[in-house]
């Protein structure tokens, strides 16, 4: 299977390979697009519709109005300009009156919306909102603790409570989360993990397809033009699928390394240090676990596209012939993605050592909990067996199927193909 | 002595029976010639001796030792449908194959250059393939075929689509290694091309072997108490005639057998005797392509 020969096609697909233009620029334009997404995420969150908001807040109860005007005053939204607020001290029955007046405002977008605190509200914090968008998230979440913050302050005004009680009334509850891992002390965890796992999950799912697909393609090509007869007049149909998978494996693995040279010096060096909530959880160890993963993963794809490239003799044929292995991928992907939120999902648990979704999910998970060795020993058995377990039916079907030209095959003649003797 | 020996060679594709117990012989220093219609079984037979399929049964021995992957190496072989990577250099395409095939190193480096000289792509060594025309496509596949200096050389159909300059160059190039010794093997279904080139034939037909031989054998087999014959006029009073067994249209010639090899000449003379136009009179003489229509017995008709 693996011989001099099998060297030859390795060394011409690198060649070919690793200088093309589309290999640069992938490797270049990835990272670009990665973080052009963060990037653009951020750029999206910063610029929300809410900017601009023009708010009236009518409370019943004058005190309140000021209390609510100096919390509103020393709040960012004010003081960055992305919302303008009014306020008014009116009464309920006004109120009404008022609205009706305003409707034609709200309509044309001058007014964004009215809040309507009612007398009641100072004993249960039941307020009211009118706008022509009524469940707008965003402002709620912004405004929630301000006008909570002036009515606590009304609440317990003349109680004789210390200012620092009432600032402590105020606080609302916040989160920060901490690790725990059998071998380090807990540490406080970050974001940093949840974005490599992102990372993780994307690489393989984006270099998976797009490697493989490559793969096909040039599977289809050689067939198409019969420049494999000439091939197989010379080696063997194996060794032309070894050195093809191989060449292709390499140049993949060549890339993903490039593209986690950056993971790589974070977490090996000190050189950079990035801000707490940043911290990457992991080491070398899971860097090479990773790149063995992908490697494994990747030569098992490439040998099931490149049998798929095999039975179909064009491009438009095969794109849609390969469904079956692009829901080998993506639905790894989806469980990754899930995962994120809810790491110990026991359906991701389950995957990430399920033949081909463990190549996915195995990562992702490695870096957001802490993975128990048998897990990590399991996956590389069932993912090693994997690939030894369809080599010899996916070399069948494509020494079979690169020399058939014409009609499109059936499924079930692609099933008789691995009982002939070839 | 045969340097190729091909024994009893079996393949089936599902209900169809491609190549059906062919067994032929080929001797040392020969040109060979394969022949048969499309779909004959002449492909597959060549891509079972080449081992790119397994036959089903039946086995192919090299000067009285049964093949192995080795084998590929001593072959040069032209497939019937050609193509090479379009996106390759013309010169990394040459080595890249001699390379597949063994050979690398300066010395064959320098020997793609010789032939790229010789058969005028010199300057277009640099260029894809994908720049180049078909025609000097076609030229740098016969490079590629014989640049390792293969001692087998088999061609598969290899004058379909080929121009006549390249046709001319092949013919040259097939003469040119039958002087140095080389065992050349090509399928063709054009009859007169393998009448010029071969010097032994195989006639198979759905998959089995009509016949086998020297050409020169065969034509004096089926050439006896045969005439070909070119001619105006009405030749219906040979109809039934004693001396005439029967009589084939051929398309441009007609085929008129004998019932003994002494009765041409006395044919010859009812000929003119009739006022009948004789252009051609070749007595004893038979083209592959009779031999082929009269094995076969497909394609002819009576004429009357």
């Amino acid at each position: 299977m693996f011989s001099k020969k099998t060297l030859i096609v390795i060394k011409r697909e690198l060649r070919d390979k690793l200088f093309s233009k589309t290999f640069i620029l992938m490797t270049v334009l990835i990272p670009v697009f990665l973080f052009g997404v963060l990037g653009i995420q951020t750029f999206l969150m910063s610029f929300e519709s809410d900017s601009g908001s023009q708010l009236a807040i009518i409370s019943e109860n004058i005190d309140l109005t000021e209390k609510l005007q100096s919390a509103f005053n020393e709040a960012p939204i004010v003081k960055s300009g992305s919302y303008k607020v009014t306020f008014e001290t009116q009464t309920k029955a006004r109120f009404d009156a008022y609205l009706d007046e305003s409707k034609k405002s709200i309509l044309d977008g001058k007014l964004t919306g009215i809040v309507f605190i009612p007398q009641k509200a100072e004993q249960d914090k039941k307020v009211e909102y009118y706008s022509k968008n009524p469940n707008n998230n965003t402002l709620f979440n912004k405004t929630r603790n301000i006008i909570n913050q002036a009515l606590i302050d009304l609440y317990f005004t003349g109680r004789n409570l210390s200012a620092e009680d009432i600032t402590f009334a105020r606080e609302s509850v916040d989160f920060s989360s901490y690790r725990v891992s059998s071998d380090e002390k807990i540490e406080e965890e970050g974001f940093g993990n949840q974005v490599l796992a992102f990372l993780f999950t994307f690489l393989l799912y984006f270099s998976l397809i797009f490697l493989g697909t490559m793969m096909m393609r040039a599977v289809v090509e050689e067939k198409n033009n019969r420049i494999v007869e000439l091939l197989l007049s010379s080696i063997s149909s194996k060794e032309l699928m070894t050195g093809k998978i191989l060449g292709n494996g390499i140049t993949g693995l060549i890339q993903m390394a490039i593209w986690l040279l950056p993971v790589i010096v974070l977490i090996s060096s000190s050189i950079f240090v990035l801000p707490a909530e940043f911290i990457l959880k992991i080491n070398l160890v899971h860097i090479v676990y990773f790149l063995f993963n992908f490697f494994i993963g990747l030569i098992t794809f490439l040998g099931l596209f490149a049998t798929v490239g095999a039975i179909f003799d064009n491009d438009q044929d095969a794109q849609s012939g390969v469904w079956p292995i692009m829901i080998l991928i993506m639905i790894p992907f989806f469980i990754s993605i899930a995962m994120l939120s809810n790491s110990e999902n026991p359906i991701a648990t389950v995957a990430s050592m399920v033949p081909f979704a463990s190549i996915i999910v195995m990562p992702a998970r490695m870096t957001i909990i802490e993975v128990p060795l048998w897990q990590f020993a399991l996956a590389v058995v069932v993912n090693v067996g994997t690939l030894l377990l369809i080599f010899p039916a996916a070399g069948k079907i494509y020494r079979v199927g690169i020399l058939m030209t014409g009609k499109k095959p059936k499924w079930s003649e692609i099933i008789k193909w691995l009982k002939y003797k070839y | 002595m045969n340097a190729l020996e091909v024994k009893n060679l079996c393949k089936s594709f599902g209900i169809v029976k491609a190549v059906d117990d062919v067994s032929f012989g080929v001797p040392e220093g020969s040109i060979f010639g394969l022949i048969g219609r499309n779909g004959a079984g002449k492909t597959t037979t060549i891509r079972m001796m080449m081992n790119i399929y397994l036959p089903d049964a039946g086995e192919v021995f090299l000067r009285g030792e049964k093949v192995t992957a080795a084998f590929k190496d001593k072959v040069g072989y032209l497939p019937e449908e050609r193509g090479l990577y379009k996106k390759m250099k013309v010169l990394d395409t040459l080595l890249y194959f001699a390379e597949l095939k063994g050979k690398s190193g300066k010395s064959v480096e320098r020997k793609a250059v010789e032939y790229l000289e010789k058969f005028e792509l010199a300057d277009r060594k640099l260029s894809k393939i994908e720049d180049l025309s078909k025609g000097n496509q076609q030229k740098v596949q016969f490079i590629a075929t014989i640049l390792h200096d293969p001692e087998f050389i088999i061609l598969d159909e290899p004058f379909s689509g080929l121009d006549p300059i390249n046709t001319n160059l092949l013919k040259e190039i097939i003469l040119d290694l039958k002087r140095q010794g080389r065992v050349i093997i090509f399928s063709t279904h054009l009859m007169d091309f393998a009448e010029r080139l071969c010097d032994h034939i195989t006639m198979i037909d759905q998959g089995k072997v009509l016949l086998s031989g020297s050409l020169k054998e065969l034509k004096s087999k089926y050439g006896q108490k045969h005439v070909s014959l070119n001619f105006s006029g009405d030749i219906s009073f040979l109809k039934n005639h004693p001396i005439i067994e029967n009589i084939e249209d051929f398309g441009s010639t007609l085929g008129i057998k004998v019932k003994d090899p002494s009765q041409t000449q006395q044919l010859l003379k009812l000929l003119v005797d009739h006022n009948v136009l004789v252009n051609k009179f070749d007595a004893n003489e038979i083209s592959l392509h009779e031999i082929f229509i009269h094995v076969t017995g497909k394609e002819s008709e009576n004429v009357f």
